[in-house]
């Protein structure tokens, strides 16, 4: 767009100007290389037990370890990588970007959401040296007031987290409300603005709860304050309330930018405008409320009142509406477009088949009667995994593609990034896949060993579905592994990119009005808008990728 | 948020204190009444009431930008279906299976088939050495 060559990656210089920056776009990328740290981890705690459990006995871990493991793998990927990837990385480089804005309404809260991020991390990292903790990600009581590993580290960190997600929101809430360029209506905006909204007034309506669900079991633990304690009065089945009050709504803030990221992707790999712009922002405000609504679905064998499972299961079905209303938008939308096969798009293209399976079989779940055979076996497992790595991971790794050109100025190998992109597809339903029909053959989840839970035969049939599963898993690990790494690659000296690039061809302002890697201040002057964000029909904008 | 500052009359804060005063009177007067389970609604209506007052007034969400009483409703109505729904799991527990009532309250009638045990579920006779001997049982 312009001669200068000032970016934001190399204007200021010097580490102390990363760590006390005010711009949105450099906290995004600190917190994007964050979170990939902590994905590494948890893929690692992952591959860990695929290991263990490829043979029945208990010869890779001890059982303890291995419970350590699956809480951390669960915890970390969660609360350090898939909650705070997108908004967080993705999130804050792009919004005020795509909003025609200078940057967040409120700069020094980013950064302090940041540092809480930071300071959350670090107590996780203490968790981890201290020895871990065993309780599951889920923290339930009676358990969690009695386990002896580090359950206070954990939930101390939880707890920051927590506010650095909350602040997050918020500033994100005032920059849609507040920091539109002039003549970017509400209904102009991308759809992955949209998107951040919706997770944004989750993120500040539910986790709240955690924190205080946080707070009440420490309190529990170190004073035995009883809210949990049915000896004092209390009930351990509230904790489930309150925990899963904010865990079902944190589903849908690992999921809407997840739906964001597809809205961009689909219409411009396919040249096509978006089908049913409004069914699909409208959806996502919908599926935030309802999700808000179901939190006793994870509930079913908890022992709580049967009218509660009714009331519960029947409002879960309402969330299949609006994300069936997303999916046949997103298809409508290639129907008959000219369908380009980019690294982002075969992500998406794998979005769209991996989380409808997940989300149907979500239908099966929703189901008391089923639910009660299937509740804590591999099967809902291998549901969530579709969901959230399925579903949110591979949307994200999508996103990251997509807008790495614009993050960076640098493009990646397309041909490994799609070989990549096959691999994961593959490497996914190879591991996942199999531990449907583990689940529905009553293999139960979070067992270290399997050799005596039940004859020889049925023990054989787990060890082989196992054994294919963690075959898989290697696949899948050593995809991404590898897709990150020829991101990474991209980033040498010698890689460059014309800064007017749009590699594309996209409408969104990030794209037309500035360069990439973006300017400081995102735009050199007020930019005007001059189409919508998806008039592929008025606007012909050519891929502009040259070697 | 609201284009200027708006400044409330002396009057108007005096009559909402006298409206607070009175209704901490009400309180006081309506304890002494015994309305069975009505006691915790009644006591409850007036203190919302009271909140809802300096909500409006003295923190003049009446004259702020609406947002902001919509947020300060908006926050209540989350807390009500927190509390709304997980009612309806806490009044009705035990309602089909009453075993399941209080399943997990060691002192319950439910429990005196079985043979004692400690806080941790240990049975009583049985040696110490109990926190991490369960753990490990390969």
């Amino acid at each position: 767009m312009s001669g200068t060559n000032q970016n934001y990656l190399t204007h200021p210089k010097g580490i102390m100007s990363w760590l006390l920056t005010l711009d949105h776009k450099r906290i995004g990328l600190m917190y994007l290389f964050g979170g990939l740290f902590f994905f590494f981890i948890g893929g690692l705690l992952a591959l860990g037990m695929r290991y263990a459990l490829a043979t029945p006995e208990a010869d890779f871990v001890t059982n303890d370890q291995y419970n350590s493991m699956y809480t951390l793998h669960g915890a970390i990927m969660i609360f350090l990588f898939i909650i705070p990837a997108i908004p967080g990385a993705l999130g804050n480089i792009l919004l005020p970007l795509m909003l025609g804005a200078k940057d967040v309404a409120f700069p020094r809260l980013n950064l302090a959401s940041f540092y809480l991020y930071t300071i959350g991390a670090i107590f996780f990292i203490y968790v981890m040296i201290s020895g871990g903790v065993d309780t599951g990600w889920t923290f339930y009581t009676p358990y969690s007031t009695e386990s002896h590993t580090n359950v206070m580290g954990t939930t101390m960190g939880v707890f920051i987290i927590g506010f650095s997600s909350i602040l997050t929101g918020l500033n994100f809430i005032a920059t849609v409300h507040k920091m539109r360029t002039p003549g970017l209506t509400w209904y102009k905006l991308p759809l992955f603005v949209w998107a951040l909204y919706g997770t944004s007034l989750v993120q500040i309506t539910a986790t709240p709860v955690i924190a205080i669900t946080m707070v009440l079991l420490m309190l529990e633990r170190l004073l035995g304050i009883g809210i949990f304690d049915p000896a004092l009065g209390g009930d351990p089945v509230l904790f489930q309330h309150f925990f899963w009050f904010y865990s079902h709504p944190a589903v849908y803030i690992m999921i809407l930018p997840a739906f964001g990221i597809i809205s961009e992707i689909i219409p411009v790999h396919s040249r096509k405008k978006v089908w049913g712009y409004k069914f699909i922002a409208y959806s996502t405000l919908s599926i935030a409320f309802i999700g808000f609504l179901v939190w006793g679905h994870h509930m079913f064998t908890s022992g709580q009142s049967v009218l509660s499972q009714i009331i519960f299961s029947f409002i879960t079905y309402f969330v299949g509406i609006p994300t069936g209303v997303k999916i046949f938008s997103w298809m409508l939308t290639m129907y008959r477009g000219q369908v380009s096969f980019t690294p982002p798009m075969l992500y998406a293209l794998s979005f769209l088949f991996l989380f409808t399976i997940g989300g149907l079989t979500g239908i099966f779940l929703g189901a008391v009667a089923l639910d009660i055979h299937l509740h804590d076996t591999y099967f809902v497992v291998a549901h969530f995994h579709y969901v959230m790595q399925g579903g949110t991971i591979v949307a994200f790794l999508g996103g990251l593609h997509h807008w790495w050109p614009k993050s960076f100025g640098k493009m990646y190998n397309q041909t490994i990034a799609n070989i990549c992109a096959i691999g994961v597809f593959i490497g996914f339903n190879g591991t996942f896949f199999p531990q449907f029909l583990l689940g529905l053959r009553g293999m139960p989840r979070r067992y270290a060993t399997y050799d005596a839970l039940g004859s020889e035969e049925l023990v054989a049939q787990y060890a082989a579905t196992h054994g294919s599963s963690t075959f898989f898993s290697g696949i899948l690990g050593l995809s991404i592994f590898i897709g990150v790494m020829n991101l990474l690659w991209s980033l040498r000296k010698s890689n460059k990119l014309d800064p007017g690039t749009n590699p594309w061809g996209a409408l969104t302002m990030e794209w037309t009005h500035t360069t990439s890697p973006p300017h400081p201040h995102n735009f050199e002057e007020e930019p005007v808008l001059e189409h919508g964000p998806y008039d592929y029909d008025k606007v012909i904008v050519q891929p502009t990728l040259k070697k | 948020m609201s284009e200027e500052h708006h400044i409330t009359p002396l009057k108007t804060y005096l009559l909402v204190a006298g409206t607070l005063f009175f209704l901490t009177a009400v309180t006081v007067w309506a304890s002494y009444i015994d309305l069975g389970s009505f006691n915790i609604v009644l006591a409850l209506l007036i203190a919302g009431t009271k909140a809802g007052i300096v909500a409006t007034f003295f923190m003049h969400l009446l004259w702020d930008d609406k947002k902001n009483a919509t947020i300060f409703v908006g926050s209540l109505m989350f807390l009500a279906i927190f509390i709304g729904i997980t009612m309806t799991d806490t009044e009705f527990r035990g309602a089909v299976n009453p075993e399941i009532k209080d399943p997990i309250n060691k002192r319950a009638a439910f429990y005196n088939s079985l043979p004692l045990t400690d806080d941790h579920g240990y049975p009583l006779d049985k040696e110490k050495n109990h926190h991490e001997g369960d753990k490990d049982h390969h």
